[in-house]
């Protein structure tokens, strides 16, 4: 498998500055994102502060961005990674279907809004689960109960009831639900996930449905969550000012390590991140040497 | 070293003064991530017992431990269950999870 020397994480104006000063830095790179960039600049209405662009509509700064990137040649991989594993001396980014390898880091994924469930943190790994295709064989014969944020997870909920005895799907959107017979669509609200020493039942907004797991699947990833191991606060990354996380080459940038979110603060904490991350490498690259050497 | 074991070999946990139990899958993700680590780990720390079981070959010790979630990774003193942890870790992370709890 390739091993790139960074994988970046984001399309929004942190990953896309980053990925620019990589390249500059003739770093080989992995950019993971949308050809649209970013959802928020997008619908942005106009931005007043982005010094040499003045009242510049969302939309035409991501254009921009988008040709600023095309005149660089860089790609853009669209992909949704689930977990960043940090291996020791690389990481292993899981996507949709594929694996990734490279040697640093960099997350620029933006900021999760998602409040967890009560019950939920307490309850992880104890009937609490993110991913049905990973626990499905662990509801042999048991009862679960699927939270879908997004139409997607439909598919998730028919692949636990082929093992499940009993699935229970709640959407948490408008959209007509496709299921299969083998599932029960509900549409009630969780409110709580309760148990003793593990989950036993799911609390909505009509009773309590008694299940063995709860499964809760979201458009986005918490950080703590996208990474094992990653050190949060307050539900952001915590770094320093040179953007460094608490694991070594693994730098985060832009909405995703706190406020303000602005636009021109995310390009310059990319910045910022994309220099840390080729020193990193260059430190790496000299002690390996010096190994070879010695 | 990560010594895989079954049902039957499971007094082997029983008898460590300490051993750390990997309970996983070859179908779960995670749990490949998480192999290579814990053996760098098992390296590094002798003094304990480390253990690798199949759930899908040992569902009866799975259940009898609570395992709803894997890669599970559980610490026994002398045969008793004394903390647990789940999903993938890093490998310092893991050396102190064990650490804290032998």
């Amino acid at each position: 498998m390739e091993r790139y020397d960074a994988a970046i994480l984001g399309t929004g104006p942190a990953g896309v500055s980053a990925a620019i000063t990589l390249k500059i830095r003739n770093k080989n790179l992995l950019l993971i994102g949308n050809k649209d960039l970013s959802m928020k600049m997008e619908k942005a209405h106009e931005i007043q502060n982005y010094p040499g662009l003045p009242a510049i509509p969302g939309a035409e700064l991501a254009a921009k961005m988008r040709e600023h990137l095309d005149s660089m040649g860089i790609e853009i991989t669209e992909d949704k990674v689930s977990t960043v594993y940090a291996m020791g001396d690389y990481f292993a980014l899981q996507g949709a279907t594929e694996m990734y390898e490279a040697s640093t880091v960099i997350l620029a994924t933006g900021v999760v809004l998602a409040k967890p469930y009560p019950g939920e943190a307490e309850y992880l790994g104890k009937g609490v689960s993110y991913c049905a295709t990973c626990d499905a064989p662990l509801y042999r014969g048991k009862t679960a109960a699927v939270i879908g944020f997004s139409p997607k997870e439909e598919a998730e909920a028919d692949f636990l009831a082929e093992l499940a005895e009993k699935v229970y799907y709640l959407p948490q959107y408008t959209d007509e639900v496709h299921v299969s017979d083998r599932v029960e669509t509900v549409r009630e609200k969780p409110l709580e996930i309760l148990g003793d020493d593990k989950a036993v039942a799911l609390k909505t907004s009509e009773r309590e449905i008694p299940v063995d797991g709860v499964f809760i699947l979201r458009e986005s990833v918490a950080p703590s969550q996208l990474m094992p191991g990653l050190e949060t606060e307050e539900g952001h990354v915590k770094v320093n000012r040179r953007m460094e996380t608490n694991l070594a080459g693994c730098f985060a940038c832009g909405d995703i390590v706190g406020l303000p979110y602005q636009y021109i603060k995310s390009a310059g904490e990319g910045n910022i991140a994309a220099i840390s991350a080729a020193m990193y490498l260059d430190q790496k690259k000299r002690e390996a040497a010096k190994k070879q050497d010695a | 070293m990560v010594k895989k074991i079954n049902d039957k070999q499971f007094d082997e946990v029983v008898n460590s003064e300490v051993a750390v139990v990997d309970f996983s899958a070859t179908w779960c993700g995670p749990c490949r991530m998480l192999a290579p680590v814990i053996d760098e780990v098992s390296e590094e720390m002798s003094d304990v017992n480390f253990f690798n079981i199949d759930v899908d070959e040992c569902q009866a010790l799975a259940i009898k431990y609570g395992v709803s979630s894997i890669p599970a990774v559980m610490v026994f003193k002398k045969g008793e269950k004394v903390a647990q942890n789940v999903g993938f870790v890093p490998k310092d992370a893991i050396k102190q999870f064990v650490e804290a709890n032998k």
